[in-house]
C-alpha cells in the first residue's frame, strides 16, 4: 500500500475518532427481514403475470404496500442513504425492475412466461443487492460505543 | 510518573495498523473487482440469450428492452451496495486501530 494512501486513511480514522462518528448505518434484523420478506413475495406475484392484471390488482396493491413500508421503515433510519437509493432504484414505476415490471403488467394485461422468468432472475438480483448491503453493515456486537 | 516509551508505542501502533489497512483493505478489493467481474460475465450471457429469445419470438421489443434498462438499474444497485460496503468497512477499520492504539497503550504501562 503506498504512503499516501495510508496516510489518507490514517487520517479518516483519527478524523472519524475523535468525531466518534459512522458513515453508514449500522446492520438491522427488521430491514433484513423486510427485504427478504419483499423479495419472495414480490418473485411469487410475478409467477402470475401470464394471468390477467385485472384478476390480481388486489395482490399488487398488498405488495406495493409492503414494499413501501420497507422502504419507509429504512428511510426512517439514519445514515441509510444509500439503501434508501436502492429502494429508489427498485420501487420506480418509470425504471426497470418491480416498479416497471407492474407498471408493465397493468398497460400489457398479462405477460409472457419466458419475459416473467428472465426478469425474476434480473428483479431477485436487485433485492439482492439490498439484502447483501445490510448483511455487510456493522453487527451491534461490531460496534464501538 | 513513570517513563513511558511513547515513540515505540507509535511506531507499534504504526506498524499495525499499516497491517490492519493492507489486510482488510486487500480483501475488500478483491471481493469488490470478483463481484463486477462475476457481473460482467453474466450480463453478457443474459443478452445473448435475450436476443435468441426476442429473434424466436418468446419475447417482444418491449420486453427485451425492458430487461436491458433493467441490467443497467441492477448495475446501479450493485455500485450502491458496493459504496455502502466500502463505507462500512473504513468504520470496521477504524475500529481495529482504537483496539490497536488502547492495547499498545496496555502494554506499555509497566
Amino acid at each position: 500500500m503506498n504512503t499516501n494512501r495510508f496516510r489518507n486513511l490514517t487520517a479518516i480514522s483519527a478524523f472519524l475518532f475523535l468525531a466518534g462518528c459512522s458513515l453508514i448505518a449500522h446492520y438491522d434484523q427488521v430491514a433484513y427481514e423486510h427485504a427478504t420478506s419483499a423479495k419472495v413475495d414480490t418473485l411469487a406475484l410475478m409467477d402470475k403475470a401470464t394471468g390477467s392484471y385485472d384478476g390480481h390488482q388486489k395482490e399488487v396493491e398488498a405488495l406495493v404496500i409492503e414494499l413501501n413500508k420497507a422502504y419507509e421503515y429504512d428511510r426512517g433510519r439514519s445514515l441509510n442513504k444509500i439503501t434508501v437509493a436502492q429502494w429508489d432504484v427498485l420501487r420506480d414505476p418509470n425504471r426497470n425492475l418491480v416498479g416497471g415490471f407492474l407498471k408493465m403488467w397493468k398497460t400489457k394485461g398479462s405477460l409472457s412466461a419466458t419475459f416473467i422468468a428472465e426478469k425474476k432472475l434480473q428483479i431477485a438480483d436487485g433485492f439482492d443487492q439490498i439484502i447483501a448491503l445490510e448483511s455487510g453493515k456493522l453487527k451491534p456486537t461490531e460496534v464501538k460505543q | 510518573m513513570a517513563n513511558f516509551d511513547i515513540t515505540g508505542i507509535l511506531k507499534s501502533v504504526e506498524e499495525q495498523t499499516k497491517a490492519l489497512a493492507q489486510q482488510q483493505f486487500k480483501q475488500y478489493t478483491q471481493q469488490a473487482v470478483g463481484d463486477v467481474k462475476d457481473w460482467l460475465q453474466k450480463s453478457k450471457d443474459d443478452l445473448k440469450r435475450w436476443i435468441e429469445e426476442l429473434a424466436k419470438g418468446e419475447i417482444d421489443k418491449d420486453e427485451f428492452q425492458s430487461l436491458v434498462q433493467g441490467q443497467i438499474d441492477v448495475a446501479q444497485m450493485r455500485a450502491l451496495k458496493q459504496a455502502g460496503l466500502a463505507e462500512a468497512q473504513i468504520e470496521s477499520f477504524v475500529n481495529g486501530v482504537i483496539d490497536i492504539v488502547v492495547n499498545a497503550a496496555f502494554a506499555a504501562i509497566p
